[in-house]
C-alpha cells in the first residue's frame, strides 16, 4: 500500500473524526459541567435527524434544518431538564442512565411510529452535491462542508468557554456551584442553559448527519456508542480531549479499514483499551 | 370428601385443560400457520414489513384445504434463541404445525431444526446457502434464491453489457451470507475471465465506510460490487456514490431488497446503479398483477420485496395445503415438493430435491428521475433469470 493511499486514508480519518466530535461535545460538556450521564445524547441526535428530513420534505432542502434542528433540539432538552432530570441531578449515575436510557427509548419508539421502521432519505444539498479532487483524492463537498462546521463549533466553544465572562461564570459553576451561587449568579440556571446548549449540539449533529447516513430509528444508540467511547478516551468533561481522541480513533478507523478492514471497528476499541491502561482517566482527564 | 390427591389431580386437570382445549379447537376449526418476525431489535425494520405482507395474503386467501387460516404472530425479537422457544411452545401450546417467515438467515436455520425434529413443515425466507444445503430438511422449503443464483443472475447479465469491466473490487459483510456472496462471485469472475483485484470486509456493526471506499477507489477498479444486505448496503452505496465512485466506476449490489431500499436511497444515488433483486413490483406476470392489486386496495403502498416475500411464503403454503386437500403434514410435504404455480415472480416450481423454490431473480439500473413514471419507477429490469446450482452440487441430502 502506496504512503500517497495512506496519507488519503488519515486525511478521510480527520474527516471522520470531525465528525465524531460534533457528535460528543455536547455529551462531554453536560458531563463536565453538571457531572451528569445523559444516554438521551443519541435520542436528541435521532429526532433532529427526523426534524431534519421533515424540513428537507418541506422546503426541499436540508440547510434550514441546521438552524431548526439544534433548536427543536435544544427544547426538547430543556423540557427534558426541567420536566424530569433535574429531580435526578442528586440521585447516583445508574438512576441517571436508567431515567436517561427510558426517555431515549421513549424518543425512539415516538419517531418509529410517526415515520415507521424504514430508513429515509435525507438528499445532500445541490451546492455540496459533488466532490473535491486533491491529486488522486477525492472527497465529498458535503463532508468538506461537515469538517468546516465542526471546526467552527470547536473554536467557538473554546472561546466561548475559556474567553468569556459566561464561560468563566460555566466553569465556576461546574468547579463549585454553591460558591457561584453566593456571588449572585443562578448556577440552575446556568446547568439548565448547559443542558439545552448539549442538546443544541447533538441536535446540529443529528442534521448534519441526515445526508451522511440517512434516518432511521436506532441510529441515536449507534450514535451514543461512538459519542461514549470519544468523550471516554478523551477524559470526561474535556473538551479538548474529546477533540483529540475523536480524531485519532477517525484516523485508526480509516487507516484500519484500509490496512486490516475486518478489525476497523474493533481497533477503535483497542485503541481505547490501550490509551486507558496507560491513562485511566483519558487523554485529558484528570485523575 | 376432597382429600390433597383429589385437590392436586383437580388442579392439573385445571391448568391442562385451557391448553388442551385450545388444541383440539384449534385443529378442529382453523389451519393456524406460526409466523416468525422480528416486531422489535435490530431487525424490526424487515420484520414489520413481512409480518404486513403475510396479515394482507392471509386477510387474502383466507382460507385452505377447506377450512379458514388463522396466522399466529409469533415475535422473536430478532434473536435465534427466542425464535426456537416460541416455535417449541406453539407447538406443544397449539398444536401448531406449520411456519413460516424468518428475519435473518439464523433464525430461519435454527427454526428450520426445531420443526422438522417435531414434523412441521417450514416456508421461510432465508437467504443463506445453507437452507438448501449442507443444513437442509425434509420439511423446510424456501422462497428467495440462494446466493449462487443471485451472483450468477446479477454478474453474467451485467458482463454481457460491459464486457470490459474486468477489474472488480468487493465490499462485504464479514458473517455467511456476505461470505457466501463473495464466494460465488469470486467463482463467477474466474469463470468470466474477469479480476477480482480487491476485498474489504467490515462487520455487522460498522455504520462508517468511507476508510473502505477510500481504499476501493485507491484500486481503480472497474466495477464496485457490494455483498452484504439491509442497511448496511444502503450505507455504503449511499457513501460510495458521495464520494463520487459513480464518475468512472460501475457499482453492482448483487442483493437487493428493491424497493424499500431505493425509497431510503432516493433516486439521485440509485440512478445507474444496477441491483440484483429477488422481486420488483412493474413485472408483469398474473401472480404480480394479483399481488400487488391486492397490497394497492389494502395497504394503499406499492408492495415491496418484504411484503412480498411475506405474501409468498403464505401463497407457497396456502397453495401446498389446497393441493393436498389435507392438513396432513407428509401430504403437505409431498405436495410443496411438486407445487408449481402463479407466484409474484411469474410461475414458481419447487425443486422435490432441495426444497428451493425455482423463480426469477431480477438485474435492474437505476433510473434518472426525469425518466421515472412515478415515486416508486426507480429502475428498469434488464434481466430476469433462473440459474440454481445443480441438486447434486448444493450438499443437500433429504
Amino acid at each position: 500500500m502506496s504512503a500517497q493511499v495512506l496519507t488519503f486514508g488519515a486525511l478521510n480519518g480527520v474527516g471522520i473524526g470531525m465528525i465524531y466530535f460534533i457528535l460528543s461535545v455536547g455529551l462531554t460538556m453536560i458531563f463536565g459541567l453538571m457531572q451528569f450521564v445523559n444516554f438521551a445524547h443519541g435520542a436528541f441526535y435521532m429526532v433532529s435527524a427526523y426534524a431534519a428530513f421533515a424540513v428537507a420534505q418541506w422546503t426541499g432542502s436540508v440547510l434550514p434544518a441546521l438552524l431548526i434542528s439544534p433548536l427543536l433540539a435544544a427544547i426538547f432538552a430543556l423540557v427534558s431538564e426541567r420536566v424530569l432530570l433535574q429531580r435526578t441531578y442528586n440521585l447516583p449515575h445508574e438512576s441517571q442512565i436508567l431515567i436517561t436510557f427510558a426517555l431515549a427509548i421513549l424518543a425512539q419508539e415516538s419517531m418509529t411510529m410517526i415515520f415507521g421502521t424504514l430508513g429515509k432519505n435525507v438528499p445532500v444539498p445541490e451546492v455540496f452535491s459533488g466532490v473535491v479532487i486533491l491529486g488522486g483524492f477525492v472527497y465529498p463537498s458535503y463532508r468538506l462542508f461537515v469538517v468546516g462546521v465542526a471546526a467552527a463549533v470547536a473554536v467557538s466553544m473554546w472561546v466561548a468557554i475559556e474567553r468569556t465572562r459566561f464561560g468563566a461564570v460555566v466553569r465556576a459553576a461546574a468547579e463549585n456551584p454553591e460558591m457561584v451561587g453566593l456571588l449572585g449568579f443562578d448556577s440552575r440556571k446556568v446547568f439548565m442553559a448547559a443542558f439545552a446548549f448539549g442538546g443544541a449540539l447533538a441536535g446540529l449533529a443529528g442534521a448534519l448527519a441526515a445526508p451522511l447516513r440517512g434516518v432511521e430509528p436506532l441510529m441515536g444508540r449507534e450514535a451514543l456508542a461512538i459519542a461514549f467511547v470519544v468523550v471516554i478516551l478523551g477524559g470526561l468533561g474535556s473538551f479538548s480531549g474529546a477533540l483529540l481522541a475523536a480524531l485519532l480513533i477517525g484516523i485508526t478507523q480509516s487507516l484500519m479499514s484500509m490496512i486490516w478492514p475486518g478489525g476497523a471497528h474493533l481497533m477503535i476499541y483497542g485503541v481505547m483499551t490501550v490509551i486507558l491502561a496507560f491513562r485511566p482517566a483519558g487523554l485529558m482527564g484528570r485523575a | 370428601m376432597l382429600d390433597r390427591r383429589k385437590i392436586l389431580a383437580a388442579a392439573a386437570v385445571g391448568i391442562a385443560t385451557p391448553a388442551l382445549l385450545r388444541r383440539a379447537w384449534a385443529q378442529q376449526d382453523a389451519i393456524e400457520i406460526g409466523s416468525l418476525v422480528s416486531l422489535s431489535g435490530t431487525f424490526a425494520n424487515i420484520g414489520e414489513q413481512v409480518d404486513i405482507g403475510s396479515k394482507v395474503a392471509f386477510e387474502h386467501f383466507k382460507s385452505a384445504a377447506g377450512k379458514p387460516l388463522r396466522y399466529v404472530q409469533l415475535d422473536d425479537q430478532g434473536d435465534p434463541g427466542r425464535a426456537v422457544r416460541l416455535t417449541q411452545d406453539a407447538i406443544r401450546d397449539r398444536g401448531i404445525r406449520f411456519f413460516m417467515n424468518c428475519t435473518n438467515s439464523a433464525i430461519a436455520l435454527a427454526v428450520a431444526k426445531e420443526v422438522a425434529s417435531s414434523g412441521g413443515v417450514y416456508i421461510n425466507q432465508a437467504g443463506a446457502d445453507e437452507m438448501t444445503g449442507s443444513l437442509c430438511n425434509k420439511n423446510t422449503f424456501r422462497w428467495p434464491v440462494a446466493t449462487y443464483s443471485a451472483v450468477n443472475t446479477t454478474v453474467r447479465p451485467f458482463m454481457k453489457q460491459f464486457p470490459d469491466a474486468k477489474k472488480w473490487y468487493t465490499i462485504t459483510g464479514q458473517y455467511v451470507f456476505g461470505d457466501s456472496l463473495l464466494r460465488n462471485l469470486k467463482d463467477v469472475l474466474g469463470e468470466i475471465g474477469a479480476q477480482h483485484i480487491g476485498n474489504s470486509y467490515h462487520s455487522l456493526s460498522d455504520r462508517e465506510y468511507s476508510g473502505f471506499i477510500t481504499a476501493a477507489i485507491a484500486a481503480q477498479p472497474d466495477v464496485l460490487c457490494i455483498c452484504n444486505f439491509g442497511s448496511q448496503t444502503v450505507d455504503v452505496l449511499r457513501q460510495a456514490v458521495s464520494f463520487g465512485m459513480k464518475r468512472n466506476t460501475k457499482i453492482v449490489v448483487v442483493w437487493s431488497t428493491g424497493l424499500d431500499q431505493f425509497q431510503s436511497l432516493g433516486p439521485d444515488i440509485c440512478d445507474g446503479v444496477y441491483f440484483g433483486a429477488n422481486y420488483w413490483h412493474g413485472v408483469d406476470t398474473p401472480g404480480n398483477r394479483l399481488l400487488t392489486g391486492v397490497i394497492k386496495e389494502k395497504l394503499k403502498v406499492t408492495p415491496s420485496y418484504l411484503l412480498t416475500a411475506g405474501w409468498a411464503c403464505t401463497q407457497a403454503m396456502v397453495e401446498a395445503l389446497n393441493k393436498a386437500g389435507s392438513t396432513d403434514v407428509p401430504a403437505v410435504i409431498k405436495a410443496l415438493e411438486t407445487l408449481s404455480y402463479e407466484g409474484p415472480t411469474g410461475l414458481e416450481k419447487v425443486r422435490p430435491e432441495d426444497h428451493q423454490v425455482l423463480k426469477d431473480y431480477y438485474l435492474m439500473v437505476g433510473k434518472p428521475k426525469s425518466k421515472m413514471r412515478d415515486k416508486d419507477d426507480f429502475v428498469e429490469v434488464i434481466s430476469a433469470e433462473k440459474a440454481f446450482l445443480a441438486p447434486e452440487k448444493t450438499g443437500c441430502k433429504l
